[in-house]
């Protein structure tokens, strides 16, 4: 009944609109419950017993953050009582003890991601170094059953537990408001990752649908939709056979597979969040923005504030700044700076803290080596974006180009695109060998014949695919520009009268109806990000 | 204010007007990589330890802010 691609299946629908049927129903109180409820059944029903692993999760979350809370407590009552030249003792064994609480906490939480999701990776590797030693020895590699949603789930419960240790939010008592935050249906599968702050409050309220959260929250939705059924879905028969049998393609068509795998990821991620935040403000829940319009980015480093958002800034949050604010690093910092001078001298330990950034970036997408160079590779181009930078400054300003006009804007926008494609084909490749094979054909095999004779509409998309493509491309990009100059449009269609909104309802529905990608002759993608 | 705190900003990144700007973060007149060198100069400076909670847009979109917190840290002790 539920397949993986819950969010744009008629099960999905049927279960939100039972979800806000209830909702609306029941008194305030039991309205929590309807949520939590609908949120367990929704994981239950993709990952059946697998939901233990979300509930047991959860049980200790709360658990250790009242353990965090607790010790903290008895440090400040404790230091109340002893005089000034001991506090510094006192909250050091503290401060200690905090941390091995904390190490703990990780260690069983990521460390059930790690086992459940790299284990056979790493046993493979080990099996292939085996292998290379001429060690006859293979380990088994085990089956295990991954939950799906665990790497968000994961990343949200280390987040808290890191608020609380701290201080920057009190550890909640309250099991049934921690449930709700862990396991909101919405976003449990593909996200965004969001903090305790975020929506634990707005949940807990269970505040009376309105009227405006409905009509806002079905038109982002059916955004959504638009983007996942017209062009993600459009585009994935190409695409699947292109990085399946590279070899029987032409430099030129892998080039346009990966221009269109591009397209395709961001329709399909964007796409869903636009159903999972459209979703959540029919509840009255605000949930964080996981892109803004990335392809309007200058740089890679801008690329990545406006691409999973939600990933980068706990990246940043949780392993960014403690790495390079940890006193080692410090130490060096200020060393480098005295002899490097302002530029060069924090790229030292901001690289040392970028690298682990991007390590883990790449791993947490999967078990893979091609997820690893895809890292690296965002890596290396965020690094020498940096360095480079005073010397890119010095350049335009001796050649008198001026770096805010328009057309210096658009090739640095045109450059960031085509390095993201780039970073996409290593990531979507059927392993790290095929990506460079791949890589490597664009340019060798430089026929440009399926272009001019045509050939290219008989590889799973005819010309009224390209078209359509084009069309809905042109309207995302469209839509994206105005919001650039910083205009809400679901706002503005709202201060509209109510015939207006209606017709972009209807013209929404019909776009998908007659234009969506889906029947016989199409393959509907899975959701890619709920793999990772 | 302390110029002090003026004189690391404009050694760590000139061309910008710190006693006007309230978005050095918001309009990436700050990256990170001139956060972690000024989180060192300031902790140098003023004899303070930041701690990474600490490390948030509004305590470094403006001089004030900046002031603000360290003032604040260095009452907490």
């Amino acid at each position: 009944m539920f397949t993986i691609s819950t969010y744009f299946s008629m099960a999905y629908v049927l279960l939100l609109l039972g979800a806000i049927l209830l909702y609306e129903v029941f008194p305030k109180r039991a309205r929590r419950w309807v949520l939590l409820l609908f949120s367990y059944l929704f994981f239950f029903l993709i990952s059946r017993k697998l939901v233990i692993y979300l509930m047991l999760s959860t049980l200790s979350v709360h658990h250790i953050g009242l353990w965090l809370s607790d010790v903290q407590a008895e440090c400040k009552l404790k230091m109340k009582e002893i005089p000034k030249e001991e506090k510094k003792a006192l909250s050091a064994s503290y401060q200690k003890r905090l941390r091995g609480i904390m190490c703990f906490a990780v260690f069983l939480h990521v460390g059930t991601l790690f086992v459940l999701k790299y284990t056979p990776f790493t046993i493979g590797n080990i099996n292939a170094l085996f292998d290379l030693a001429g060690i006859s020895l293979t380990l088994p590699t085990p089956r295990l059953l991954v939950p799906i949603g665990i790497s968000f789930y994961t990343l949200q419960a280390v987040s808290y537990l890191f608020d609380v240790y701290r201080q920057k939010i009190p550890a909640d008592r309250n099991l049934l408001r921690l449930a709700m935050f862990m396991s909101f249906f919405p976003q449990i599968m593909e996200g965004p990752i969001c903090r305790y702050s975020d929506t634990a409050e707005s949940l807990w309220q269970a505040e009376r649908i309105k009227y405006s959260a409905l009509i806002q929250g079905g038109q982002r939705i059916l955004y959504g939709v638009m983007k996942k059924l017209v062009i993600a879905d459009r585009l994935n028969i190409l695409i699947k056979d292109v990085f399946a049998s590279y070899n029987d393609y032409e430099g030129i068509v892998i080039a346009i597979s990966a221009v269109f795998y591009t397209i395709q990821l961001y329709c399909d991620f964007s796409g869903t969040m636009d159903v999972v935040i459209g979703s959540a403000q029919i509840f009255g829940v605000k949930l964080p923005e996981n892109f803004r319009r990335p392809f309007f980015s200058a740089t890679i480093s801008e690329f990545w504030q406006r691409w999973h958002i939600t990933l980068g800034t706990f990246f940043k949050d949780y392993v960014f700044y403690p790495l390079s604010m940890s006193k080692p690093l410090k130490k060096l910092t200020t060393k480098a700076r005295k002899k490097l001078g302002n530029h060069f001298g924090p790229l030292l330990s901001g690289a040392i803290a970028l690298f682990c950034v991007w390590l883990f970036n790449g791993l947490w997408h999967g078990a893979g080596w091609n997820y690893i160079f895809f890292g690296m590779y965002h890596f290396v181009l965020i690094l020498i974006g940096s360095t480079i930078e005073p010397l890119v400054i010095k350049v335009t300003q001796k050649l008198h180009i001026k770096r805010t006009c328009l057309p210096y804007k658009c090739f640095q926008i045109v450059r960031t695109t085509i390095l993201v494609m780039i970073g996409e084909l290593f990531f979507r490749a059927e392993g790290l060998r095929t990506g460079f094979a791949m890589f490597l054909k664009i340019f060798t095999d430089r026929s440009f014949a399926p272009v001019s004779d045509g050939a290219i509409f008989t590889y799973g998309m005819d010309k009224p695919d390209f078209i359509i493509i084009g069309v809905a491309v042109l309207i995302l990009f469209v839509i994206g520009l105005i919001q650039e100059k910083g205009v809400h449009i679901r706002e503005a269609i709202a201060r509209r009268n109510i015939v207006l909104q209606f017709a972009i309802f209807y013209a929404l529905i019909l776009f998908i109806i007659i234009f969506g990608a889906y029947g016989t002759g199409y393959i509907p993608l899975d959701p890619i990000y709920a793999n990772f | 204010m302390d110029e002090k705190l003026f004189e690391i900003l404009e050694d760590i990144q000139p061309e910008v007007d710190y006693h006007t700007c309230t978005t050095l973060i918001d309009d990436h007149y700050l990256n990170s990589l001139a956060i972690i060198s000024l989180v060192a100069e300031l902790e140098e400076a003023f004899d303070v330890t930041i701690p990474t909670v600490e490390i948030i847009p509004e305590n470094f979109n403006s001089a004030e802010n900046m002031w603000k917190m360290i003032v604040r840290l260095q009452e907490e002790g």
